[in-house]
């Protein structure tokens, strides 16, 4: 009877430290939650509410409109071109990104003298603020004194560019202008700046996250793979990717948010110019709902980044789950 | 025949070895040339804005010079145009303040918040966890507009508090994800060791476990720090005056007039302010990588 007692006494006991435990547990996690809740859930929220009304600066309280700003949106010709840039933007960066940030963790892998100093100097634009560097490839773009045309002229690039380009195709005459290329003032070519710099910035990451993943392959299964005859190419692709794909699908996924919700180097680089020809959807967004303060339209532009967002979500709440099973 | 075969046989191998011989130094010429190749295009421009930055106005804007090294000797011109004539000086220490705030608050949140998830085995923890590092991704241009609202409306636009306020939500979630890591090294037997030797579980904490992770507050620290300075839209959104911006806005900002561009103090300004980071950013690197990727393992 007594002995009964005490141990129900114990157990009851333990349940009441554990129930402590968990309030405590909670305590410490409520401001970190609070604070997210405040300024990252609310604001969310806030931001379809706005895409679903019509609200200005000057006009706060507008009322439900349903989907018209959407509407609104899609009959806007340069909303629609600023999806499609950042759709081109995005794919041809990340496949750019993909490859170079591969072929350079596989040599990052290898050990060679001053390894560390190598990857300090490969991982400068990545540790650099953008906002800090883009101003340098904007220098480097410059109408007049742009030094990328200083060395097209000294290595010849441009006179061999006169023998070939009349072969390749008739446009070829838009990058001969007499100070060279207008880098910043053709749609096209602008583009394939906005382009290079996101590379530029991004291949440093891709490559560090995949070197990650390689180094925990264990050298031991890709040497039997080795002495099996399996190709370095064979090894890649059925062995080495398998096996460290979650780490590649995590690599991919960062990089692809880094870029379509990229706002920095088009805004400072082109401003979305000439002509809307760089314009993509954070750029436009922040145009319409901050400088002409139409935070409804702008709120709505915002949310078509949302798709990816949407796929981060899921893979990551498949990782849970596999992570409980 | 047989004596023959033997006699050949070291031939044949010497013929091996200096064929893979051969084969290694072509890889090794082949490495170096792919890591000579990154470097030029990650460095160059970084190179070309060192050079910039300490180049003077006459060697920059001369069309016939040299562009690659200095043609006049170097000046310290723009730097000092930058401390006297501009509101750099401000900038910076605007920068210093947000960024140390930021790292206060971040502390205070992401720290007892990894030990919670790192340690306390709570129902839905692992749910929690993952729902915070899900935060990391809610990029700032989905927010910025919203924010906007909510800052005018506590009416700390225009003011360094408003970049106070918001960094945290940049900084919390993934110092909290470090944090976690961080806490799940430090084994729990020394924590109940030092609990059944008398101590509260706070002085446990306190004397055992922080002592222990102090790398990786150091580390939050650090990337509260980076993770901060990254920023440029919510700068670029919440502040227009001069005296209120961080050194990341203030310098694409206000050292462009109209068309004209000082490339010279643009630079260095650049420069001044993003060495550091890059420098620190490097320090914590492995803490950095290990943090994104352990969402894809365990």
């Amino acid at each position: 009877m007594a002995v009964a007692t005490a141990s129900r006494r114990s157990v009851s006991l333990a349940q009441a430290r554990t129930r402590r435990t968990r309030f405590v547990g909670y305590l410490l996690l409520a401001p970190a939650l609070l604070y997210i809740l405040a300024l990252v859930a609310i604001p969310f929220f806030l931001a379809l509410s706005y895409s679903v009304r019509d609200v200005s600066v000057t006009n706060l309280s507008g009322g439900f409109v349903g989907l018209k700003n959407f509407s609104a949106l899609f009959s806007d010709p340069t909303f629609r071109e600023s999806l499609r840039n950042t759709v081109i933007y995005t794919i041809v960066s990340i496949v750019i990104n993909a490859v170079l940030g591969t072929l350079l963790a596989f040599i990052l892998l290898e050990n060679f003298r001053g390894r560390r100093v190598v990857r300090f100097l490969i991982l400068l634009p990545w540790t650099i603020p953008i906002a800090l560097t883009i101003l340098s490839w904007k220098w480097m773009f410059d109408s007049q004194y742009s030094v990328l045309n200083w060395l097209g002229l000294k290595l010849h690039l441009y006179a061999l560019l006169d023998v070939i380009g009349p072969h390749l195709s008739h446009s070829y005459i838009l990058l001969n202008t007499p100070q060279g290329v207008q880098w910043l003032g053709r749609g096209a070519i602008a583009m394939g700046g906005v382009i290079a710099v996101n590379v530029w910035r991004n291949f440093p990451f891709s490559a560090i996250i995949l070197l990650a993943g390689l180094t925990s392959v264990p050298p031991e299964i890709i040497d039997a793979a080795r002495i099996d005859g399996a190709s370095p190419w064979t090894r890649y692709t059925k062995i080495i990717v398998p096996m460290i794909a979650p780490i590649l699908v995590i690599g991919l996924l960062f990089s692809i948010i880094f870029t379509v919700t990229d706002l920095t180097i088009v805004y400072l680089l082109t401003q979305g110019g000439p002509a809307n020809a760089t314009n993509v959807l954070s750029v436009y967004a922040f145009q319409v709902g901050i400088n002409s303060g139409n935070l409804s339209q702008g709120a709505a532009t915002t949310l078509f980044l949302t798709p990816v967002l949407l796929l981060l979500a899921l893979f990551f709440l498949r990782q849970l789950r596999h992570r409980e099973v | 025949m047989a004596t023959r075969t033997l006699l050949r046989a070291p031939a044949h191998a010497a013929r091996t070895h200096a064929r893979l011989n051969r084969r290694k130094i072509t890889n090794r010429t082949l490495l170096y040339l792919g890591v000579a190749v990154y470097i030029i295009i990650a460095v160059f421009p970084i190179y070309w804005m060192v050079l910039t930055a300490f180049k003077s106005n006459a060697d920059l804007y001369n069309p016939r010079n040299f562009r690659l090294w200095f043609n006049l000797a170097p000046t310290f011109t723009h730097v000092a145009y930058l401390f006297q004539k501009t509101n750099f000086a401000t900038w910076l220490v605007n920068t210093y303040i947000i960024s140390f705030f930021t790292v206060i608050v971040t502390l205070l949140a992401a720290v007892p918040a990894g030990y919670a998830l790192g340690r306390m085995r709570l129902p839905g923890g692992d749910t929690l966890a993952i729902a915070i590092f899900l935060t990391y991704l809610v990029p700032s241009s989905l927010l910025f507009i919203p924010l906007s609202r909510i800052v005018t409306s506590l009416h700390l636009q225009n003011s360094i508090w408003a970049l106070v306020l918001v960094y945290p939500t940049i900084t919390i979630p993934f110092c909290t994800w470090l944090m976690m890591g961080f806490f799940k090294t430090v084994p729990l037997e020394l924590e109940e060791a030092a609990e059944i030797d008398g101590c509260t579980r706070f002085q446990a904490v306190r004397h055992v476990v922080l002592p222990l992770s102090r790398a990786g507050i150091l580390s939050v620290m650090m990337f509260a720090f980076t993770l901060a300075m990254q920023d440029f839209i919510y700068a670029l959104t919440f502040v227009t005056s001069s005296k209120a911006k961080p050194v990341t806005l203030g310098v694409v900002t206000d050292l462009i007039r109209g068309d004209i561009f000082y490339w010279g103090e643009l630079m260095a300004g650049a420069l001044i302010v993003g060495l550091p980071v890059a420098i620190l950013y490097n320090l914590f690197l492995d803490d950095f990588i290990s943090g994104i990727t352990s969402g894809a393992f365990k």
